[in-house]
């Protein structure tokens, strides 16, 4: 299939301006270092890191805002900041912290301002907005100053908008921060039914592991500047950390089990919690050890939750301590 | 083009959610106004003088009624896009199929021709009660407003360089303050420029300050051609090199764009 993203040995280095008494001095600091990876159109790809680790300067250079250092990426087919107006017809771009609705409007007025700067045919832009609209369930505030939305309805307004021009590839940096429960479950759902049902290429970053576990089937981890895993978000759920849960409900009083990798977590009358290192054990043995110590009521096996795979994957070390985070000057 | 010009639309309509704030800003015409008129009723009598500068003293506030009226519609064009800039705000309009310079442009513009319609209006009511209707010409209008969009591009091109320095300084609000209060006393905002000594004079009038508050007050009262044409041209030529410094410093600028997370 056709890429959608392609990035061959991205760096992007940043110069760090520093007083020492009345003299500046300057050092160069890498936030992304060297990142090669492509994205087949229609996918959705969850791009991650801790802090610092350079998700948002990649971003930046997809979208065509920041010159690379080195390296080539093509978007579309365009090299984003040399074609960077021509790509901006053709994808879409969420910053979480940043608003791109016009404060004392409502989100109506932004639509008809965003289809005049997109240039969309009326027809067009009035049978996509009103699809928008109904999908994204805009209906009840279309009309109200974007001052007096709440943060999720706000929110669910600009995807809304960055989907108005009807983008190949659409940019989200942390859509949900900030978002309670529902909002966030929300805003999930409707961008993983665009990616399902328009076929809408979606990159994401995120800090929260439901994001990357509902909207995402592939994760980029990146940390360092460097990418630290390519994989498929189940199979890093199941991989990743060699830790299964097994949750056991007994009829009555089992016998004691005792086998190297398995650790009692909770025992709680007849129930119990085990946490198994598939390493050390195989899990067919934990299993019929499991059986064999009584009768089984109920039992389930979970992985671990994906912030500990996140969280294991950031505390792995670089190969090199030798690069610095990302530049944090605002400028 | 169309694209821009609903830039301002939106803008505007931005703008009459806080009509409030507009409003206070013609309590503060209505007070310089009057000190004005009183200031300039003395010094007529006191010269014992029908016109100072060329100008009677119907002509003089109304020169102070377009004056005040341009420089109060002003909106924080630098400091726009110094936040911007500083901000990381810049990021959500580079990734729009926009010109960033034309989008502030159209942005500020559309809110400063409301500003300046809403000035005006008030001043002019304060005008009519204190020295009557003004002794125009019928040709003074047209000419006004061709000066008018012009000298608001100028000042605009001006004040969007200054914000682009905070690419490269830590703070524009001193520049702006600077460039600000040369344009309201070189520019001829309180005193027009004939009342300056000769020697001034010569330097003021190829200044861009002057293009940008006098010529078009002097145009809109006096309706001098001669001036007119001397203004459009000094208008274009000033509108033309700003614009390209402008084109100079923000391609260089964007290659500063540095990024920050989030």
């Amino acid at each position: 299939m056709e890429n959608a993203v392609s990035v061959n040995q991205l760096v992007k280095n940043f110069v760090l301006k520093k007083r020492e008494g009345m003299r500046w001095t300057s050092s160069e600091t890498t936030a992304v270092d060297g990142i090669t990876l492509s994205i087949e159109k229609g996918q959705s790809v969850a791009f991650i890191g801790p802090n610092g680790a350079g998700k948002s300067t990649t971003i930046k250079m997809l979208t065509g805002i920041l010159h690379p250092t080195s390296g080539d990426a093509t978007v579309l087919g365009c090299i984003p900041w040399k074609e960077r107006t021509r790509l901006a017809r053709r994808i879409g771009v969420v910053f979480g912290q940043r608003s791109q609705l016009w404060y004392h409007l409502p989100p109506r007025d932004t639509f008809e301002l965003l289809s005049k700067i997109y240039e969309i045919e009326r027809e067009v832009f009035q049978t996509r907005r009103d699809m928008l609209i109904e999908r994204f369930q805009l209906g009840e505030f279309l009309d109200t100053p974007v001052r007096k939305l709440s943060l999720g309805q706000r929110m669910r307004a600009e995807v809304a908008c960055s989907l108005l021009h009807g983008p190949e590839v659409i940019f989200l940096d942390e859509p949900t921060i900030g978002l309670d429960v529902i909002a966030r479950q929300e805003l999930r759902d409707l961008i993983s039914e665009w990616n399902r049902e328009n076929g809408v290429t979606v990159f994401l970053t995120s800090h929260d592991a439901g994001d990357i576990q509902h909207v995402a089937k592939r994760v980029i981890v990146i940390n360092h500047g460097k990418v630290v895993l390519d994989d498929r978000v189940s199979r890093v759920r199941r991989q990743y950390l060699r830790e299964k849960v097994l949750s056991v409900k007994y009829a009555d009083t089992p016998q004691s089990i005792e086998l190297v990798g398995v650790k009692t977590l909770i025992e709680s009358g007849h129930a119990f919690k085990f946490e198994v290192d598939t390493l050390a054990v195989p899990i067919e043995r934990v299993m019929s050890e499991i059986m064999r110590a009584g009768s089984v009521v109920d039992i389930t096996i979970e992985d671990p939750p994906l912030e500990e795979v996140i969280a294991h994957i950031y505390s792995t070390p670089p190969e090199s301590d030798e690069e610095e985070g990302e530049e944090e000057t605002d400028v | 083009m169309s694209k821009y010009f609903y830039i301002a639309l939106t803008s505007i309509r931005s703008k009459l959610a806080y009509v409030g704030e507009i409003g206070s800003k013609t309590i503060f015409l209505f007070v310089i106004l009057y000190i004005f008129l009183c200031l300039w009723k003395v010094t007529y009598t006191e010269t014992n003088q029908n016109a100072l500068g060329g100008l009677t003293l119907n002509q003089m506030l109304w020169y102070l009624v377009v004056t005040e009226s341009m420089i109060l519609s002003l909106p924080p064009i630098a400091t726009v896009v110094d936040q911007d800039v500083r901000t990381g705000s810049l990021a959500t309009q580079l990734v729009r199929p926009l010109s960033y310079p034309l989008s502030v442009f159209a942005n500020t513009t559309g809110e400063r021709c409301l500003s300046f319609a809403i000035n005006f209006f008030a001043g002019s009511l304060i005008a009519c009660l204190f020295v009557g209707m003004p002794d125009l010409q019928l040709h003074n209008i047209p000419m006004f407003l061709l000066l008018l969009p012009l000298s608001f591009a100028l000042d605009f091109s001006i004040y969007f360089l200054i914000g682009l320095s905070a690419f490269w300084l830590e703070d524009t609000t001193g520049i702006t303050l600077i460039y600000s209060r040369l344009t309201m006393i070189l520019g001829g905002m309180l005193i027009p420029l004939e009342l300056f000594p000769d020697s001034w004079q010569q330097i003021l009038r190829v200044l861009p300050f002057s293009a940008i508050v006098y010529g078009p007050a002097r145009t809109f009262v006096t309706g001098d051609f001669h001036l007119f044409f001397y203004l459009i041209a000094q208008q274009l030529v000033a509108i033309f090199i700003f614009a390209f410094l402008i084109h100079v410093v923000y391609t260089t600028a964007l290659k500063r764009v540095f990024s920050h997370g989030g």
